[in-house]
């Protein structure tokens, strides 16, 4: 894992006496409202319906035990006793007051945390691959490269006032599981001819009222041009980018507009002139930061099989918690253990206090103090020895996080909506949990397989709605909350924008609806191992369509 | 800029030791402007004082004080040879006038402007050293030989001058005398109609402050007299303003609060917006809107003025690279504190053109701005924001002294090792 030097100590520490200064100054009415947004911002500080919220950055989703102890301290602390993980792989505190920020931030600082650039028109904290550095299928582990992105992007002077937020996302396998294509900016790692490994580069894809997937502007930059690279496309968008309408804001448009051919060319044209430049990343710097990912020591294993088919038969819980919450690892013996934060009923993403001390305990006794965020809001511990599967999954089921649902019905993606949020139309955790209840039953669930629902309270599109199997999005309704649904929509490597299959629906008859698209799956899959997604590919809306509305 | 080197004078020194300096200031009522200078003349300092005068707009009045005490004390004259034939004139006319019997022009010598500033152009480029070889220079030797000097400030000119007392003892031990230091603008006016003065021949054309004629420019109604002087040039003050005549040379500093934040103060800004009624032929001290200097582009080339250009978002800079040395100054136009194109026009201007002159943010700035403004090349700020102002002038703009990703002509990175990482 990344360990701050003195420098970045020290940098945290500036940022945070800086922001501390700005809080004093708005509290002392030094400042307005008006005048401390834009800073705030810069700082993970937003104003929800009921209070502040302040957002940590995770970066790339990485994190140790005495990082989610210092979570557990601020929600107890200073919060209501529970934190909320979100989507891009950060946590985020609902109920702090503006008067206790620069104390959260400073007893961050002391975790080498911050809540720099988790908002604001600026480049965002960069996500990554969940199992990154773990994962069986992986080229390279893409956090060294997200890490000097970190660096290069914060605080940038140039870049800090874009039109719009600024998402990157980086993979360094071929199965995405970033959702690159749905990002400002997405960086997928490549192989060339001669065998070194970069980055494709896909830019302009995004979620939103506009989703749009990213499109491929480069298939080849060498890590020693990526920063030149991104700082070309950096400020083609800082100059170009439409500043008239927010909703039109962000590069996706600007791509989609002028074409990407057009883009292209303005990248290039920029690219000429700072390749090779100050920005030249040089090989030592990127040896040094990989250095700190370094794999931790693993032990050789007895070659252990997991036998899923016995275990479920012994302990069903178990079975399918082996079966559906563990990913192959590079190193034999090991695995990758997700640690689902959607127990039935629950809201999706939320952990109190003791849930994460008890789960950093478990990262440093079992899982070599490392814990991931994950954009399906969930947790990880990357590596676990396939000999302490069975002591891990026991702690988890005291701690409530030991549901096998991962990537089933159940693990759904699911936005703040009108509980917490001023922008939404409509709530979605109270319908997620609705949902989740409806399916609850651990055999309906495993029958039906992979299925990932995602839910937006409004069309900004928080809960990814767009790229969820099953999309669910509140729109405006006079008097009462409607729900639109998506079909078809993909995060991966094989990305979908879902498609509206027809009017809303009022809230109490949304579980109704995803139960007859489940039951219409069923019915028309051509065997248990073609996935919903699949089955929709294949068979397209009309038959999902016919059974929801029927055929007038 | 170097000092005048002068002389141990041991008998100001003494005088003031046995008067002290605040006795001598507690002897005069504030408008007795011919008392405190009979005094100085006959009392403190006989035969040991002089005075060194513009003959700009407002010289006549001192002049006339000195006619009226002692029409022989001697009266210098910089003769940089850049002065307005008018100033000449005006010399004669006020000798003439007043029956001053002792005005002596200084000139530079010959050698130094003829190695310095063989062209001439030297105040285009350097007024600095322009005015050290034209007036710092020559005027050396002649200080060294008095023991106090007679000034023309007041007061109300400027911030630093608003406890100016009629007596001052200089760190070098020589006596400053400031009759009129608590005159008005209106009081001087007054004083020069009251005894039938003649107007420099300038005034009337709306010149305030006179000094060498490239280096001044008809000032607005309304505006600081001073604003006129070194226009453009972000020029503060020249080398000789710490002892002397203050209109020969005077701080660029308003008395009405100047805006433009430079080189770690705020000074009067020489430029003004270009507005409709402007001619690409007379502009001068303009901030030419881009796509006017593009329309017009061959008429502004061919003029001599100072000019300036503005550039708001959306503007394309790349348009004017092959003009960009035509400009003193360019002006970045921030019409929201959100809207960040400006900054990467700065950096294009500084890094890819090197354009080096003044770059200046304008409109809607925060001071959270600044620190990022700056590191994109941002070296002039125009700042109306009080609490903003407060923190420039107090130093204590909030930002993060570390960075990670060099930016600008000065970061770029020493070695590669550790790459990302500056420190202020
Ligand atoms: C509760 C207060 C929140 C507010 C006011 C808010 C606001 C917004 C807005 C305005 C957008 C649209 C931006 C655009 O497309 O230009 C957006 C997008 C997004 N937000 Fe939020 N959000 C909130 C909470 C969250 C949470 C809790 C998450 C994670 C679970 C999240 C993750 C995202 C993501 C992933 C997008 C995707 C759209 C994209 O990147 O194109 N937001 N949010
Ligand atoms: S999708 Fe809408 S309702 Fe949900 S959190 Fe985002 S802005 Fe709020
Ligand atoms: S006033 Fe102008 S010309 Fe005269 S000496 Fe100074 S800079 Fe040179």
């Amino acid at each position: 894992m990344y360990r701050y030097d003195e420098f970045d100590a020290a940098f945290v520490m500036g940022r945070t006496a800086q922001f501390a200064d700005q809080v004093k100054r708005r509290l002392s009415g030094e400042m307005t409202e008006e005048q401390f947004r834009p800073l705030r911002l810069m700082n993970g500080l937003y104003l929800q319906l009921h209070a502040y919220m302040l957002r940590i950055a995770v970066p790339y989703g990485t994190l140790s035990g005495k990082q989610m102890r210092m979570f557990a301290h601020i929600a107890r602390t200073y919060d209501r006793g529970y934190g909320h993980f979100t989507t891009r792989q950060n946590i985020q505190f609902n109920w702090p007051r503006l008067k206790d920020i620069p104390a959260i931030l400073e007893e961050l600082a002391s975790v080498e945390m911050h809540a720099i650039q988790t908002s604001g028109n600026c480049i965002r904290n960069v996500t990554a691959d969940h199992f990154a550095g773990a994962a069986a299928d992986e080229i390279i582990d893409p956090r060294p490269i997200a890490e000097i992105l970190r660096q290069w992007s914060s605080l940038h002077p140039e870049f800090s006032y874009l039109p719009r937020k600024f998402k990157i996302a980086v993979t360094g396998a071929p199965n995405d599981r970033a959702a690159i294509r749905f990002h400002d900016i997405g960086l997928q790692a490549a192989t060339n001819a001669a065998g070194d490994i970069g980055w494709e580069v896909w830019v302009g894809g995004g979620l939103g009222r506009t989703p749009m997937i990213g499109k491929l502007i480069n298939s080849y930059v060498p890590n020693e041009h990526l920063l030149a690279y991104l700082e070309s496309i950096m400020r083609v968008y800082n100059r170009y980018g439409r500043r008239d309408n927010k909703y039109k804001a962000r590069i996706k448009i600007l791509v989609h507009e002028e074409g990407l051919e057009t883009i292209k060319g303005q990248v290039e044209a920029e690219f000429a002139e700072v390749r090779g430049g100050v920005l030249t990343l040089p090989a030592e710097e990127v040896d040094r930061i990989t250095a700190y990912f370094a794999p931790p020591a693993f032990k050789t294993q007895p070659a252990t099989k997991i036998d899923v088919a016995y275990q479920s038969i012994i302990d069903p819980a178990y079975g399918r918690w082996l079966d559906h919450n563990i990913n192959s690892h590079r190193e034999p013996g090991y695995v990758s253990v997700t640690i689902s934060l959607k127990p039935v009923g629950g809201a999706p993403g939320d952990a109190t206090d003791k849930q994460m001390d008890d789960i950093a305990d478990i990262a440093e006794r079992y899982g070599f103090d490392e814990l991931r965020v994950t954009h399906e809001q969930n947790l990880v511990l990357p590596h676990v020895a396939i000999s302490d599967l069975r002591a891990v999954y026991e702690a988890l089921v005291a701690t409530g996080f030991a549901d096998g649902n991962t990537g089933l019905i159940t693990d759904m993606i699911c936005c703040p909506g009108l509980d917490f949020c001023a922008l939404a139309n409509a709530r979605s955790i109270p319908l997620a949990q609705e949902i989740s209840r409806k399916f609850a039953e651990p055999k309906r669930q495993a029958e039906i397989g992979e299925l990932k629902i995602k839910i937006s309270g409004c069309i900004n599109a928080c809960g990814h709605h767009h790229v969820g199997h099953i999309g669910i999005l509140g729109v405006e309704k006079k008097g009462g909350e409607l729900y639109q649904i998506t079909l078809g929509g993909d995060a991966t490597e094989q990305a979908a924008v879902g498609k509206i299959i027809g009017p809303g629906f009022e809230a109490e008859h949304v579980p109704g609806a995803i139960e007859t698209l489940v039951d219409t799956y069923i019915a028309r899959r051509e065997s248990a191992d073609e996935t919903f997604i699949q089955a929709y590919r294949r068979l397209g809306e009309a038959p999902f369509k016919e059974a929801l509305y029927g055929n007038a | 800029m170097a000092m005048p080197k002068l002389a141990h004078t041991p008998a100001a020194q003494d005088k003031l030791r046995s008067l002290g300096i605040l006795a001598l200031n507690g002897m005069f009522d504030e408008m007795d402007a011919v008392g405190v200078l009979r005094y100085a003349v006959s009392d403190v300092l006989p035969g040991d004082l002089a005075i060194v005068s513009s003959f700009g707009a407002d010289s006549a009045v001192l002049l006339h004080l000195v006619a009226q005490v002692d029409p022989s004390m001697p009266v210098y004259f910089l003769q940089t040879g850049k002065h307005f034939t008018e100033t000449l004139d005006y010399v004669e006319t006020l000798k003439k006038h007043l029956g001053l019997i002792n005005v002596h022009a200084i000139h530079p010598s010959p050698d130094d402007v003829k190695r310095f500033d063989p062209t001439g152009n030297l105040w285009e480029t350097d007024p600095d050293s322009c005015c050290h070889i034209r007036k710092t220079e020559p005027l050396e030797p002649i200080t060294e030989q008095y023991g106090g000097w007679v000034t023309g400030r007041k007061r109300f000119q400027t911030r630093e001058r608003g406890v100016l007392p009629h007596f001052e003892l200089t760190s070098d031990d020589r006596i400053k005398v400031n009759p009129l230091a608590y005159f008005t603008d209106a009081d001087v006016n007054q004083y020069k109609i009251d005894h039938g003065l003649p107007e420099h021949p300038l005034f009337g054309k709306g010149y305030k402050s006179i000094g060498c004629a490239p280096c001044t420019s008809v000032v607005a109604e309304g505006e600081d007299p001073r604003a006129g002087r070194w226009r453009g040039l972000n020029k503060k003050e020249c080398g000789i303003h710490f002892d002397f005549n203050g209109a020969i040379a005077s701080p660029m500093t308003a008395a009405t609060k100047p805006t433009l934040w430079k080189d770690g103060g705020f000074i009067a800004d020489p430029f003004h917006e270009w507005t409709e009624a402007d001619e690409p032929a007379t502009a001068s001290y303009k901030h030419v809107p881009l796509p006017v200097f593009l329309a017009n582009r061959d008429a502004f080339l061919v003029t001599q003025h100072p000019l300036g250009l503005l550039v708001v978002p959306g503007d394309n800079i790349e348009q004017v690279e092959a003009d960009l040395g035509r400009f003193v100054s360019v002006a970045i136009k921030f019409p929201a504190f959100s809207d960040g194109r400006g900054y990467s026009t700065a950096r294009l201007l500084s890094e890819r053109y090197h354009y080096a002159n003044e770059i200046r943010a304008i409109g809607d700035i925060l001071q959270d701005q600044i620190p990022l403004m700056r590191r994109c090349g941002f070296n002039a700020f125009v700042v109306t924001h009080e609490p903003t102002r407060e923190a420039l002038i107090e130093n204590r703009l909030p930002e993060v002294a570390l960075f990670y990703q060099p930016v600008g002509t000065t970061e770029i990175p020493v070695g590669t090792r550790p790459f990302l990482r500056r420190v202020l």
